[in-house]
């Protein structure tokens, strides 16, 4: 096949800031619904079309997403639910379900995830003006998931260091491998303890889930436990501060923040469309596919677009606009099909949770005034930082 | 044929649906509040739970074991929750009736 070049050539998506991302994709959009963008370097493809996008999603035998997580990251992170496919998928995935539905997430946030976010606070009192994103939105999502491990307050620092080495495979595979050792050899404890003596917590459950007959084993766990980091982390983060970028810049929002939990859910998911944190997600093709007039061949890397899909003008009305009152029911923020995040019940309560206890603790926070916010990120994206007053202007 | 949604205010709504459409998709295409069907169709989500009358209940073929352990993680489980995702209309449901509850999640 003739290299088709790419687009916007003098732009790499996975090494430059693109503050004004979403003005790129709306130019991309006029060359077509799936178009070639440079990408770490070389030119790839991308979705942008809302309709094809959910098709793509659906796809497993042309997109099966376990084909680029086994080569980026099989060596350090293990054989994940992300790089499983089919009937190994179906059953590992149904044993660690039940710690993420609906009920079991809103028992986490009165015991862990309100005291997380009160801890967190609690640290910024007397303080004139503070980067958010460092003080809060970062540590809060990443602190849920070692409070759901159990692991004790004073090992959370090496605990971060180990998870995010985990996924510099591709970079520094030594270093990646030893951090991989530290972090089994950890958690290993931790399962081993619950295996003897189970309580009602995360691990537990975990422990002694069954399905059809199965059970998850050692190895099935640390799987686990090694994606939650970047799958559950960076991603919360990321968009906890651009929610609140734009609710403490806008008055109105502000006071829809503090208003009831209806409220809430609807500014979380308004703020996961508007700047969506899993931006745009690398797959690879696993098979010849013609999608929106582009000749994809097996093996062709495939961006797939999902802050364009969530702010396609034919889906989305007015999509630049940040508006909670919107139908937000066709959000792809967290994929589609059988690989669909398997912790959105938990981020959107940390989201809503992290409005509320935020505006009651600090009801007079704002933004820092003149301090600019700067989106930036085409595979992850947030705010770069966050400056705020906690006190307004006292 | 009709399916009818009922939400945990009461209101009812009556949609035109077509046999092979599930009742999760029946209902977000023609925006009935209170159902999301965020992983479309996949078990994956949790955000398309209602509740079937019993008499409805016997006419259709009874949850897999995946739906069975999602749905025992929603909110207000009663004996006839479904996924609704998980429910192909036929022509034989016509009239079907689907209460939803007050949370998805
Ligand atoms: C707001 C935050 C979040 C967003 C936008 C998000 C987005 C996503 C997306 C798009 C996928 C699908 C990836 C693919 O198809 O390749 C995914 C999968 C996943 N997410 Fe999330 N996620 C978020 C929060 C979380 C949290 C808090 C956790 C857990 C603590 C989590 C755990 C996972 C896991 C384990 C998978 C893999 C599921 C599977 O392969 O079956 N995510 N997420
Ligand atoms: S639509 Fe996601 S479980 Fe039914």
């Amino acid at each position: 096949m003739a290299q088709i070049a790419p687009l916007l050539p003098e732009i790499d998506f996975a090494y430059d800031d693109v503050t004004n991302l979403h003005q790129l994709l709306d130019a991309l959009r006029h060359h077509g619904p799936v178009v070639r963008i440079k990408f770490l370097g070389a030119p790839t493809w991308a979705i942008l079309d809302h309709k094809l996008l959910n098709q793509a999603f659906n796809d497993v035998k042309n997109f099966d997403a376990s084909a680029a997580y086994r080569l980026n990251s099989e060596p350090s992170m293990g054989r994940t639910l992300l790089a499983m496919a089919g009937e190994e998928h179906r059953t590992s995935r149904a044993l660690v379900a039940p710690a993420f539905l609906p009920a079991k997430v809103r028992s986490y946030i009165q015991p862990l995830i309100e005291p997380v976010a009160h801890e967190l606070l609690d640290r910024i009192a007397g303080k004139r003006e503070v980067d958010f994103v460092q003080a809060f939105t970062r540590p809060y999502p990443f602190t849920v998931i070692t409070r759901l491990l159990g692991i004790p307050v004073h090992d959370e620092e090496i605990l971060l260091q180990w998870a995010v080495k985990l996924i510099d495979f591709p970079w520094d595979p030594t270093g990646a491998l030893e951090a991989k050792k530290a972090f089994d050899s950890y958690m290993q404890t931790i399962i081993d303890d619950r295996r003897h003596k189970p309580t009602d917590d995360f691990v537990s459950l975990l422990a002694h889930a069954a399905f059809e007959g199965q059970k998850l084993d050692d190895e099935r766990i640390l799987a686990l436990f090694r994606l939650l980091f970047p799958a559950g982390s960076d991603t919360t983060y990321k968009n906890g501060g651009s929610l609140f970028a734009s609710v403490l810049a806008d008055p109105e929002l502000r006071a829809r923040a503090r208003r009831s939990d209806q409220d809430r859910e609807a500014l979380v998911t308004e703020g996961l469309r508007w700047q969506t944190p899993t931006a745009m997600l690398p797959r690879m093709a696993t098979g010849d596919i013609t999608l929106g007039g582009a000749s994809i061949k097996k093996g062709d890397w495939v961006l797939f677009g999902i802050t364009a899909a969530n702010r396609d003008p034919a889906v989305f009305p007015d999509p630049h606009k940040f508006d909670p009152t919107r139908d937000n029911r066709a959000l792809i923020s967290f994929g589609r099909g059988m690989h669909f995040c398997l912790g959105m019940h938990l981020g959107r309560r940390e989201l809503e949770t992290a409005l509320r206890v935020v505006l009651t603790r600090y009801p007079d926070i704002r933004l820092k005034p003149g301090s600019a916010i700067e989106f930036v990120g085409a595979v992850l994206r947030g705010p770069r930082a966050l400056w705020v007053q906690p006190y307004g202007d006292a | 044929m009709q399916v009818i949604f009922i939400d945990s205010e009461g209101m009812k709504t009556t949609i035109t649906a077509a046999p092979g459409d599930s009742v999760m998709h029946c209902a977000t295409a023609h925006l009935v509040p209170g159902l999301i069907g965020e992983c479309g169709g996949a078990m994956a989500c949790a955000t398309c739970h209602g509740y079937v009358g019993a008499d409805w209940s016997r006419q259709l073929p009874p949850p897999s074991t995946q739906e069975r352990e999602v749905l025992s993680g929603c909110l207000d489980v009663q004996p006839h929750s479904r996924l609704t995702c998980q429910i192909t209309l036929t022509a034989a449901l016509d009239g079907l009736t689907i209460t939803l509850p007050a949370s998805q999640t």
